[in-house]
């Protein structure tokens, strides 16, 4: 990875950021806020409904992750064809136009993650260095994660475009797959080796497990999650290397 | 002599037109995932040419007769069907002017996001933005939003950093004529520096006049092949003929 590809990388994120926010301090503050907003919204409907603190707080990280996921993949699916006009024209490296379009989820992420942190010291649960680091570690998987996807899924919708489309339905049972609004354990264990086959299982539950609860997964747990990593992100790699070079005339 | 710059051998392409479109999942499970019937469209046959360190060299030929299709291939942008294109220095590609520009940033930010897509790093746009903004004469409008510009102000802010970009070879495809005369002759002063700073060029264009005047050997494409090549002014003469013929 060249510097050049980093600056590219960089003033795409940047300008994109810039534009959306129409450059003004107030849309950079709004962009800071919307996900506290969001946690205090949720954090306070949920208080009324469940009275389980420790639920409540899960239902929030597993939200937040989601949201991540869901919004990180459908940026990242678009992420080719929105920008098609320039490797029409120009030689761009195809993977920078796919980072720059998840940036502004991943920005979402680590307001929220700093949201959250701040809340738990707030109410005398500080989170250890340890929590706060594999939580680190399960946000960058989920960010690999999200960027594997997108290297395939966003050339692959250069071909079919009704990808999103799957991809909408797909995510809107994985939100169900995924444990998020209840807990795995009610699910019989000899099922739960298919529950973390989908990738943000083991994101939301290990998150889970450091943030709120205290007791981390195990090592073993950490090595399948690194797997599953892995494999997304080489399937990813692999695909547009495959497509990519045929990526302008498939547009 | 040393080896050429760019050296494409021999190269075919052609694309593939289906007669009918599938361009969704859903349209091919419903077809049984069977071949599309589809149309072959050659566009360049066995085509094979050398640009030299320093030279010029012009592209010519009638619409659709495959020129900026080897343009694209030289770029890298698309994979030739046969043949082998091998590039021996990195290649500047203005293939049309203002690709990727954000209407709704200024001046300096668009300057920072097509220079860094045509390879420029961070620090070499931030030394030479001045000198991008004056070649443009745009420096007063430089926090301008670009959706204020008129449309020559913004091919004048395109070619300037175009212009600022180029690393050895410089391909051009028919973009060397906008703005007023004055900035006309800016432009073509600009190209003649490049030239004298020995970077080779690749200039694709219509215009027997510019190709004689700017270029040092040319080759005339028709139907895909190429027909005529050698000194520019011949060859801008022969597409003269040809055309002269043909109506």
């Amino acid at each position: 990875m060249s510097s050049k590809s980093i600056g590219l990388a960089w003033t795409l994120i940047r300008t994109d950021f810039k534009t959306r926010f129409h450059g003004t301090f107030s849309g950079f503050v709004w962009a800071l806020l919307k996900p506290a907003a969001m946690f205090l919204v949720l954090m306070s409907v949920f208080s009324f409904l469940f009275k389980d603190p420790s639920y409540k707080l899960q239902l929030v990280v597993g939200l937040f992750l989601w949201d991540f996921f869901a919004e990180g993949t459908k940026s990242g699916l678009a992420a080719l064809h929105a920008k098609s006009f320039l490797f029409r024209k120009l030689r761009v490296p195809l993977w920078i136009l796919v980072i720059a379009a998840i940036a502004n989820p991943f920005i979402t992420l680590m307001v929220s993650t700093m949201v959250i942190v701040l809340f738990l010291t707030a109410i005398g649960q500080p989170p250890s260095l340890v929590a706060v680091g594999l939580f680190a570690f399960y946000s960058v998987s989920m960010t690999l994660i999200v960027v594997g996807f997108s290297l395939a899924a966003s050339v692959l919708f250069l071909k079919y475009r009704d990808l999103n489309q799957v991809w909408d339905m797909v995510t809107q049972a994985g939100f169900f797959l995924a444990p998020i609004i209840y807990p795995l354990n009610i699910v019989p264990e000899r099922f739960h080796f298919y529950f973390y086959i989908w990738p943000p299982t083991p994101i939301i539950e290990f998150s889970r497990a450091a943030l709120v609860s205290g007791h981390p997964a195990s090592v073993l747990a950490h090595v399948y999650l690194v797997l599953e990593v892995a494999v997304v992100l080489a399937v990813g790699t692999i695909v547009l290397k495959r497509m990519g070079p045929r990526a302008a005339e498939l547009v | 002599m040393s080896a050429p710059l760019i050296e494409v051998d021999s190269v075919s392409k052609s694309f593939w037109i289906p007669d009918e479109p599938r361009h969704t999942i859903r349209e091919h499970v419903m077809a049984g995932f069977r071949p599309r019937p589809r149309r072959h469209l050659p566009v360049l046959d066995s085509v094979s040419l050398q640009l030299h360190k320093g030279e010029a060299l012009g592209i010519m030929g009638a619409n659709g007769c495959g020129k900026s299709t080897l343009l694209k291939l030289v770029c890298g942008i698309y994979l030739p069907d046969a043949g082998t294109i091998t590039t021996r220095a990195p290649i500047t590609p203005i293939l049309d002017l203002g690709v990727g520009w954000n209407p709704e940033l200024d001046a300096v930010d668009n300057v920072y996001l097509i220079g860094g897509l045509m390879g420029l790093s961070l620090a070499e746009i931030a030394r030479d933005l001045d000198a991008m903004l004056d070649f443009a004469e745009l420096r007063s409008y430089a926090r301008m939003r670009l959706k204020y510009f008129s449309s020559g102000m913004a091919a004048r802010l395109a070619y300037a950093v175009a212009f600022q970009a180029v690393r050895d070879v410089l391909v051009l495809d028919e973009v060397l004529a906008v703005g007023d005369a004055g900035f006309k002759q800016r432009c073509q002063e600009r190209y003649r520096e490049i030239r004298a700073a020995g970077h080779s060029t690749l200039v694709v264009s219509h215009d027997p006049l510019l190709i004689g005047e700017f270029c040092d050997r040319a080759v005339l494409l028709s139907g895909g092949r190429i027909v005529a090549e050698g000194p520019a002014p011949d060859v801008a003469e022969t597409y003269l003929s040809r055309l002269v013929k043909a109506s």
